[in-house]
């Protein structure tokens, strides 16, 4: 069942495109991701969808009913469209405790007041904030905060429940155990979100599916092991991972396997983006950090000869910083490697082509 | 979390409240009709209620023709001229050595330089005649020391100079706001290359600060044009018009109420006010840029003023003494005593005779409650205006806030005097509105439009410091504009309305030209009450009134002081 419908969505800042045509669903208890570098128009559609800003074509439908239609002049206001939102800074009311931040929404649904205190003792529990109802919002930790801000968002049951960069006002730590509460709490509730993003690792671990924006459009959507193993172009390889770039001229074609050279060096890779990639022309081949390896003993085919420049030890692995030429290249590994020249391999399935 | 929510189609609430439209409408209304007023009579051949009033332009041919007006119009400018002249060096000096320097007492002095903006300027100008006028108490005493009086009150460079020394705290305020923005490094950068501290001042700080310096500039030269007190006061004697004065002055001229020529005085002035009010408005606009491309704050660390902090002393003590000092202790004396002259004792002639003649008068007694009244209830009430019309344009930024944003500005060019003589006419030009003429409200509505610039300032600040989430996410949850504006925006801003009830207080005591045309059994307030007292040669009155206000004030200061509300912004 399609809880959010957005279609062709488009909005401008004055003479300025913001959003480019935009067109996204969200499911029955499904968890999506907007994920874009800044400037690519995620939290503008998501506040968009909120009734916040204004869009100036395409439609908007929650459930079965249409909140905004540019052709249809139809325009919900904020109030009227029943959604959760979670502010990036919380947007705790500073003069309201946390119960009454939590029961306002409850009470401009005239909401009788006994079950009024019910509802918001039961959110509050739920998330863990039982004892800390007749706080205000400054004598509240940053996570419980967030935590406030999420009961607000929930208490009168939303179709869709939208988290502007819930995580991102939280220190590094806290950041990673939020992660997994939230999940969990979503998939607990059953709840309909959207989530908005900066950062591939939270979208991936957070979401059941992955919008990735780029100015204004949609660059590609999918689970997030798609995204993150069957990139579509160079943006989305680019952005979903850590990788090694290099460019040269392709010098070869057998179906969707290219043949890719440059100043000491010729690999064999493959082609991700549908283009139309003739001997000759310019390309980039990229790899993930963690699919280039020391080459097994004897092995020669898709291979480098490179120099080791600095070992990094990161905790969990290390960090080998190479060199082929004027070319940097950087591995992981779990152990120290020799000094001197090493041989990498980068097999042919990993080493994605792209076009430019 | 399964159990169902009443859905919020069925909850919608009553509508709290009133619509924008309405708000925009009566400011409008408000502000335009007086002035459309003035435009109207100056372009009429006698006064609008005259049946032989007709179109046309002999109002300006006569002003033009008359050699008073051109008179006028020169000593305007020479006064606005000297005012940005001195007022601009000597505010920035104050700024640097306040804002910027470790001058012991910085705390107490600076509401001490702030009086001159909130006591009236009539009570000043009445100060300078009583002190130093020529039978005045420091005259007096100094023609004991120097057998002479080494100066003259009512000449022109005289009024010239005290205008402009009275108005060094505008420029203080603007440049002081802008220095406390620069970051000390480049201060200590210039100590490091080996600048004393007036070289550093000259060569880093206050340049730094231009924009803000030009901007009070135009200020200052503005607001000499809207001198009226001073010249009334100390031009009369010797007979220096200004334009404010000159238009005062017309009531008696032709001996019948001649309001075309007034009119045609009016639209005068605010030909040369309103371009000078856009252009401040421009300056600011550049001004702020200017500090936000500077960057950072940094942090403040006072220069060490060493040795130069007995000049820093000596200048401010002789501000001081000259625009606050002598012009106030002059008042207080002169309440106290039946009279003065060459030769006479002080203790000879205390008394209390003049205060007790005050509250012996039905008018005067009622004109002290009006004025407290109009500063406590009306101040209130218009504070709630402004309030309402800030909330109309609040996160607004289409035509209408715009609209709104340059109708504020409208009053500020429109010099009390004018305001009130333009509200006056509203009341007769309408006669269903004839009855308020002579109520406390007539004085109220013109005061509340001529500091509209001021409030709407008071009321913005407060809301810009409101954070847009906060008010979005009230509307996420299901509020309403009207309800999010009650439950959220209002009670956050509470603060900064109370501590604009208390400086639209402050202003209110002190405002004396807008009441004067307004002047009626009723209506009387201390501002016009000491003016009609003044034109009658009522000195002792005079001097009681004004002590009085200066008391009034300054319990709305001393409040202000205890509970840290910021005096500007």
């Amino acid at each position: 069942m399609i809880k959010l419908d957005v279609s062709d969505l488009h909005l401008s800042y004055g003479t300025n495109p913001i959003l480019k045509g935009v067109s996204m669903q969200l499911n029955q208890g499904e968890v999506v991701s907007l994920l874009g570098p800044s400037g690519s128009g995620k939290t503008t559609l998501l506040r968009a969808v909120a009734g916040l800003e204004q869009p100036h074509q395409g439609t908007i439908r929650i459930g079965e009913r249409a909140v905004f239609d540019g052709a249809g002049k139809v325009e919900v206001p904020a109030e009227g469209r029943n959604l959760g939102l979670v502010f990036q800074s919380y947007a705790l009311w500073p003069h309201k405790t946390v119960a009454a931040n939590v029961a306002y929404g409850l009470k401009l649904r005239k909401v009788p007041g006994a079950e009024i205190g019910e509802r918001v003792a039961a959110v509050l529990g739920q998330l863990g904030l039982g004892h800390l109802a007749e706080r205000y919002p400054h004598q509240l930790s940053g996570g419980q905060q967030q935590r406030v801000a999420i009961a607000r968002a929930l208490v009168y049951n939303p179709p869709v429940i939208l988290l502007d960069e819930p995580l991102s006002n939280l220190d590094a730590k806290m950041r990673e155990e939020a992660r997994a509460w939230l999940r969990e709490l979503i998939l607990k509730l059953q709840l309909s979100a959207l989530v908005v993003t900066h950062d591939q690792a939270e979208a991936m671990a957070m979401s059941d599916r992955i919008l990735l924006l780029s100015q204004g459009r949609i660059e590609q959507q999918g689970t997030p092991q798609e995204m993150y193993g069957q990139p579509a172009s160079l943006f989305t390889a680019e952005f979903m991972g850590s990788n090694n770039r290099l460019a040269g001229k392709v010098v070869e074609r057998r179906d969707a396997a290219v043949c890719v050279a440059g100043e000491g060096w010729r690999l064999w890779g493959t082609c991700r983006d549908r283009a139309d990639l003739q001997p000759g022309s310019a390309a980039t081949a990229v790899i993930r950090l963690e699919r280039m390896r020391p080459a097994a003993e004897g092995q020669q085919d898709n291979c480098l000869e490179a120099d080791l420049s600095t070992s990094m030890f990161l905790g969990d692995r290390w960090e080998h910083l190479f060199h082929v030429g004027p070319q940097a290249l950087r591995t992981h590994s779990p152990q120290p490697a020799a000094p001197g020249r090493t041989r990498l391999h980068l097999p042919a399935s990993d080493l994605w082509v792209f076009a430019g | 979390m399964t159990t169902p929510v009443p859905s919020l189609a069925a909850a919608s609430g009553w509508r709290f409240f009133p619509t924008r439209g309405l708000v925009i409408a009566l400011t409008a209304i408000t502000v335009l009709v007086p002035l459309g007023l003035i435009f109207y009579q100056s372009l009429l051949n006698a006064p609008f209620f005259d049946s032989q009033a007709s179109p046309g332009l002999a109002a300006y041919a006569f002003i033009f023709d008359d050699p008073d007006f051109w008179d006028a119009t020169k000593n305007s400018l020479i006064i606005a001229g000297s005012m940005a002249l001195i007022a601009v060096p000597l505010g920035g000096a104050l700024a640097f050595i306040m804002a910027r320097t470790d001058l012991p007492g910085r705390r107490w002095i600076e509401p001490l330089l702030l009086v001159p903006v909130f006591v009236s300027p009539m009570v000043l100008s009445f100060g300078y005649v009583v002190a130093a006028g020529p039978v005045g108490f420091y005259s007096i005493w100094a023609s004991q020391l120097f057998g002479t009086v080494p100066w003259n009150v009512y000449s022109l460079p005289s009024i010239a100079i005290i205008a402009g020394l009275t108005h060094v705290p505008h420029v203080y305020l603007y440049s002081s706001a802008a220095l406390k923005s620069l970051g000390s490094d480049i201060e200590e950068a210039a100590r490091m290359s080996g600048a004393g501290p007036l070289r550093v001042a000259l060569d880093v700080s206050l340049p730094m600060i231009t924009p803000a310096l030009l901007y009070s500039g135009v200020l200052v030269f503005f607001l000499g044009f809207e001198i009226f007190a001073l010249a009334l006061v100390l031009g009369d004697p010797e007979g220096h018009l200004v334009l404010a004065t000159y238009l005062f002055k017309l009531t008696n001229k032709l001996g019948t109420p001649s309001y075309h020529l007034m009119a045609a005085v009016a639209v005068c002035i605010i030909g040369i006010t309103f371009p000078l009010v856009m252009l401040q408005r421009l300056l600011m606009k550049n001004a702020s840029r200017f500090v936000a491309v500077k960057g950072k704050a940094g942090r403040q660390r006072p220069l060490a003023l060493g040795p130069w902090r007995w000049l820093a002393i000596g200048l401010i003590g002789l501000w001081l003494f000259v625009s606050v000092f002598v012009p106030l202790s002059g008042v207080a004396l002169r309440s106290f005593v039946t009279y003065w002259g060459e030769g006479i004792q002080l203790s000879e002639v205390l008394t209390l005779e003049h205060f007790r003649t005050v509250f012996g008068q039905p008018a005067l007694m009622r004109g002290i409650f009006n004025t407290i009244a109009i500063g406590v209830i009306g101040g209130l009430l218009s504070v709630v205006c402004y309030a309402a019309i800030g909330l109309a344009m609040h996160r607004r930024n289409d035509r209408w806030s715009r609209f709104i944003d340059y109708l504020a500005l409208v009053p500020r060019a429109v010099p009390g005097l004018l305001a009130g003589l333009a509200f006056l006419w509203v009341f007769l030009f309408f006669p269903p509105l004839a009855p308020l003429r002579t109520t406390i409200f007539a004085v109220w509505l013109a005061y509340t439009v001529v500091w509209l610039a001021y409030g709407m300032r008071l009321i913005q600040s407060s809301l810009l410091q409101v954070g847009p989430e906060l008010e979005e996410a009230a509307r996420s949850v299901g509020a309403s504009a009207a309800r999010t504006s009650r439950d959220v925006t209002l009670p956050l801003i509470r603060h900064g309305l109370l501590a604009s009830w208390l400086l639209v207080f402050m202003i209110f005591e002190r405002e004396y030209s807008t009441g004067v045309y307004l002047l009626n059994p009723g209506t009387e307030v201390i501002g016009s009450l000491l003016v009609s007292l003044w034109a009658t040669g009522g000195a002792d009155m005079v001097a009681a009134l004004s002590l009085i206000n200066v008391v009034l004030v300054g319990c709305g200061l001393a409040i202000a002081l205890r509970f840290g509300v910021k005096l500007h912004d």
